[in-house]
């Protein structure tokens, strides 16, 4: 019911996420949980009654940001899964808390935040000692971020 | 010392004799509880001191006389105690101990021996009591109480029942029936709702009923109460002639209820669609009422079974048997196959065989509910009820269909009849059966619980070679195998261990009886698309740009479950062709591997295909082909080592499941090893004219694989991964296993990973749960013992082991430990003292300086002689190995608690 009056996800979100019946998620997948791609980090089901039906109850972390949301239904509700995609670049520079990325068919990336917290300071740390590394990107519904990172082979 | 042993049973020596067998000593502490029975602390501890009593048994009995005349007293004794007093909460659970060790511990002939009216007076008391606490029981669940002494009280009891008419050669036939009569009634009882029955009510009789958040992590009732099911079903056989009948009734009587009910609720919805709530009261009294009943039957009329072949009860068989003379067979059949019809609605219903009748009133049941289905009432309909019909159709189908005329003395007419191998019967229920498998995959593929069921008893119409013929004849079974190859809904909703099921269950059915011809076809049908449709994705020329698109992911992903499905449907008759198929896919797997290096949950997917495969096929895998799996291995473990050394993960969540990786590749490593434990393969038997003439030149072994893979395990795991349970348990499994079977390779490990081994080994030891701690006792031995061949007395391990010894010493001597563990902690400790005799006599010498008083000091001294008295010099010499267990046991119970007492 949400679903339906919220139109940007109607629209922009037909093709970054498809729908999925509640009960088919699996822990460690995606779902989006108030109009946000989450990674499903617990998932529970429950049920009023020793006869009722399943209900379940998601818990989501935010692939960007890191918060928490919360969600619970029939589980045979359907609900939208993100398309998620990761891609490993090179880093190549750090620049005003931009990343420099070299993607494989050997552009560069300049539109990546340095991510915050100790991911970010690994990163500076490892760039400033002029380590080869690669920097792993995950993007879904339009929105990218770095997620980790790895030497270089 | 004893943490583990709560209810020990008393076995004095001889000298006790005079004492205990005095009848005065048993009459005291029957007055003592008489006096304080009402102060609850000390009530409890008069009747752990009379438990005791009524466990005794060993030396202290002269002869059988003397037991039965103890026996006979006790019982005396105990009824003169209980009869005609109002049994006080606390006292419960004390004297169904008392009652469950008399059973458990005098033998049948001791307690047939004692007086008949007195043996009839204490199974009478039994059954009273039996009753009574299962009443109580029930008050304490209404309550809701933390603290369920009836519950206990009454499992015991239950229990003790079983252990009594197991046995029952000892009795005249029928001795128990009028009793199991009663305890049947009353479970019964205590689990319908008024007025039959008497579930929820508080003890003024006031219904309480509260619908509370149940959540999955509840256990079923059938696994909850499984034990007390057990007995009531055994009870229940033993009075087939009442308690058949009285279920068929009960049942029949509930279906009729709940079609009456269900069809008011249409009509209610049809004259006003929009009328809110409907109150479900009389619903889900109902459905609760038909669980239990289900429950039950399904105990009644057959055994849990694990490995054995079912078997169909005798007293169930018997009692066929004994009616079949005026049974009218073709009434059962009809009664049996028209579900959709009330039973009694068919003329001559009572000259029906009750057995076959009780199985149809629960399809009476499956058919109301597929009938509501079809109605579009599934939300009113119980998920439970579905769980317990699938659940209960899988028990009876592996015991009753298709029954196996040659492992009967005498079958039943009407069974062979109704369900025997080529009968109208058999292959109509497999219909019928499989057509409720379909429906409820259809319809309940969001209640996963109820969907694990039903694929399971899928399993079981497949599972057997005679069963799958029948299955294979229904045109639904194929439709069923296109859909599923189709990936199209509504199986594809279902969830992935389902699934996974469900392709072992359609593998399985594919080794049927079938003309070449339709066999290759069935394979067209279930295998090929598999294979098809996965190369497609894969060899598309810019695979590598789209294998992270939606549709490509989930094309792998539902391929990578398949295949698990596939490698769990193995047998020893399939496996050939099997694993020709799986090996194929896991070449494949690891390019996959490389492709998918930044998609965790893929690779774990792919991870745990070779996981699959290696514990269920390699126990049969000749050389050639064990090596073939080997090399697969070794390059999987090559690509996940180049694809996470120096990897660093980002650590939103520090949870168990972020090491899933870890956790299967040590679980892979563990499965590859197992090989060494069982081993079924007769070199290639089961592939001979397969590919014969393979040369076979070991390229790769167990050893290298494990240990290469140990080399990349051993560097990811560190101490904290070891506070999650399931990484530490499988992580230790793994060493030991190591130690185990190449103790040679041991020492020759780089030296980083030979200290975290033994570090490993020392914090295992020290500071685990009980289990890890025994397998790191199991993993010593034979390190020592591999240092003693080696005869090395400078090297690493050497030293190391010394350092076990006395950690093994200060754990047997000075800690409290768990009792289980002192085998394990006994033969480390040999082959310890062994290997480092005079650090031994050292670390004796320093724990004997340290005592002052000197009667301890003597007893100790003593004891120690004592223990290696039998074994010196020790030797690695079996007979002197159990000689010396045989000491320690004795040296544990004679001065074990002297030193760990503070």
């Amino acid at each position: 019911m949400a679903d339906e009056l919220d139109f940007t996800t109607a629209d922009a979100g037909a093709s970054f996420t498809y729908p999925m019946q509640c009960s088919a998620l699996r822990k460690n997948g995606f779902v989006v949980l108030k109009g946000r791609p989450c990674k499903i980090v617990e998932m529970s089901t429950s049920k009023t009654g020793k006869h009722g039906h399943a209900k379940v109850h998601l818990v989501g972390i935010d692939i960007f940001t890191g918060k928490k949301y919360e969600d619970i239904c029939p589980s045979t509700h359907n609900m939208d899964v993100p398309n998620i995609k990761r891609n490993d670049y090179q880093l190549i520079g750090i620049q005003d808390g931009y990343l420099s990325l070299l993607t494989e068919s050997g552009e560069v990336r300049e539109d990546l935040k340095l991510p915050e917290g100790d991911l970010g300071k690994e990163i500076e740390g490892k760039f400033n000692a002029n380590e080869d590394v690669q920097i792993s990107v995950i993007s879904a519904m339009n929105e990218e971020c770095a997620v980790a990172i790895k030497p270089c082979k | 010392m004893f943490e583990s042993s709560q209810n020990v049973m008393l076995k004095p020596t001889e000298s006790w004799r005079e004492t205990l067998l005095d009848s005065r000593v048993m009459e005291l502490f029957f007055t003592v509880h008489r006096k304080i029975r009402e102060d609850t602390d000390m009530a409890q501890d008069s009747l752990q001191c009379l438990a005791q009593l009524a466990s005794l048994h060993g030396p202290v009995f002269p002869d059988e006389g003397s037991q039965v005349d103890y026996l006979a007293h006790f019982i005396e004794g105990l009824l003169n105690t209980i009869n005609g007093i109002e049994i006080e909460d606390s006292e419960a659970v004390g004297i169904s101990s008392i009652i469950s060790n008399l059973i458990t511990v005098f033998p049948r002939n001791i307690l047939t021996a004692i007086p008949n009216e007195l043996f009839s007076s204490f199974v009478n008391c039994l059954a009273h009591l039996t009753c009574s606490f299962g009443r109580s029981a029930a008050l304490e669940e209404v309550l809701d109480k933390d603290d369920m002494v009836y519950m206990e009280a009454y499992d015991k009891l239950l229990e003790s029942w079983l252990t009594l008419v197991q046995d029952d050669k000892h009795f005249h036939k029928g001795f128990f029936t009028q009793h199991a009569v009663q305890v049947f009634n009353s479970y019964i009882q205590c689990h319908l709702a008024a007025p039959d029955g008497t579930r929820n009510l508080t003890a003024n009789g006031v219904a309480s009923r509260e619908e509370e958040e149940i959540s999955e992590l509840q256990e079923d009732d059938r696994d909850q109460f499984c034990d007390q099911l057990a007995s009531v079903g055994m009870l229940g056989r033993i009075a087939a002639e009442h308690c058949i009948p009285l279920l068929t009734s009960l049942l029949e009587d509930r279906v009729t209820r709940l079609h009456g009910q269900l069809q008011r609720h249409q009509q209610q919805l049809l004259a006003s669609p929009a009328s809110g709530s409907i109150d479900n009261k009389v619903l889900d009294d109902l459905y609760e009422d038909i669980h239990w009943l289900i429950l039950v039957t399904g105990y009644l009329l057959a055994n849990d079974t694990q490995g054995e072949t079912p078997l169909i009860p005798p007293e169930v068989m018997e009692y066929s048997i004994k009616h079949s003379a005026e049974v009218d067979i073709n009434t059962t059949l009809q009664i049996l196959g028209s579900p959709g019809e009330k039973a009694s609605s068919i003329p001559g219903y009572n000259r029906t065989d009750s057995v076959i009748r009780l199985l149809s009133a629960i399809l009476r049941v499956s058919e109301v509910e597929s009938r509501a289905i079809r109605a579009n009432l599934t939300h009113l309909l119980s998920p439970q009820m579905g769980k317990d019909i699938v659940w209960f159709l899988k028990r009876w189908a592996k015991t009753y269909l298709l029954v196996d005329e040659k492992l009967y003395d005498q079958i039943s007419l009407p069974f062979s009849t109704a369900f025997g191998a080529d009968t109208e019967g058999s292959q109509w229920i497999v219909g019928y059966l499989l057509e409720k498998v379909i429906s409820n995959l259809a319809v309940w593929s969001s209640e996963q619980d109820l969907a694990n069921d039903t694929v399971q008893l899928l399993v079981t119409l497949v599972e057997r070679r005679e069963r799958a013929n029948l299955v294979i004849q229904c045109e639904n079974w194929w439709n069923l195998a296109k859909q599923f190859a189709r990936r199209s809904p509504p199986l594809h909703y279902l969830s992935s261990s389902v699934q996974r099921t469900l392709m072992k269950a359609l593998v399985l059915g594919g080794f049927a009886h079938m003309d070449t011809e339709t066999k290759q076809q069935y394979w067209t049908e279930v295998l090929q698309p598999l294979q098809q449709r996965f190369l497609n994705v894969i060899n598309q020329e810019n695979f590598q740009q789209i294998c992270q698109e939606e549709e490509v992911k989930q094309e792998i992903t539902a391929t990578l479950e398949a295949l698990c499905g596939i490698a769990e449907a193995t047998q020893i008759d399939n496996v050939a062709i099997l694993f020709n198929f799986l090996m194929d896919f896991l070449n494949n797997c690891i390019g996959l591997m490389e492709v998918y290096k930044n998609t965790p949950e893929t690779v774990n997917l792919i991870i745990e295909v070779f996981v699959e495969v290696a514990h269920k096929q390699i126990c049969y895998l000749g050389e050639a082909k064990a090596m073939n799996l080997y090399e697969a291995c070794l390059t999987l473990l090559q690509v996940y080592s180049k694809n996470n050394l120096g990897r660093q993960r980002i650590d939103v969540t520090a949870e168990e499941d972020q090491y899933q990786d870890l956790l299967l590749i040590m679980e892979l490593l563990t499965n590859l090893l197992s090989k060494e434990f069982i081993d079924f393969s007769d070199t290639d038997e089961v592939f001979r004219g397969h590919e014969p003439g393979q040369a076979t030149n070991r390229s790769v072994s167990a050893a290298d694989v494990v240990l290469y893979g140990v080399n990349l395990v051993l560097p990811l795991m560190s101490q904290d991964l070891l506070k999650f349970p399931s990484l530490c348990n499988q992580y230790y499994k793994l060493i030991t296993f190591i130690c185990e079977i190449f103790p040679e390779k041991i020492p020759q490990l780089p030296e980083d990973l030979f200290k975290s081994l033994m570090y490993s080994l020392e914090l295992g030891m020290s500071s685990m749960s009980s289990e890890v701690c025994q397998l790191c006792l199991e993993a010593v031995t034979p390190l020592a013992e591999q240092c003693a061949k080696a005869q090395e007395t400078d090297s690493t391990l050497f030293l190391a082991t010394r350092h076990f010894l006395k950690m093994v010493f200060d754990m047997l001597v000075l800690q409290k430990h768990n009792t289980e563990m002192t085998t394990a902690a006994g033969e480390a400790f040999y082959t310890l003292v062994c290997l480092h005799q005079a650090e031994y006599s050292e670390l004796v010498e320093t724990l004997l300086s340290t005592q002052q008083d000197p009667v301890i000091y003597q007893r100790l001294a003593d004891a120690f002689n004592k223990l290696t008295a039998s074994s010196t010099p020790p030797t690695l010499d079996r007979k002197q190995k159990m000689a010396f267990l045989k000491s320690l046991e004795e040296f544990m119970a004679n001065v074990g608690g002297l030193l760990c007492v503070k």
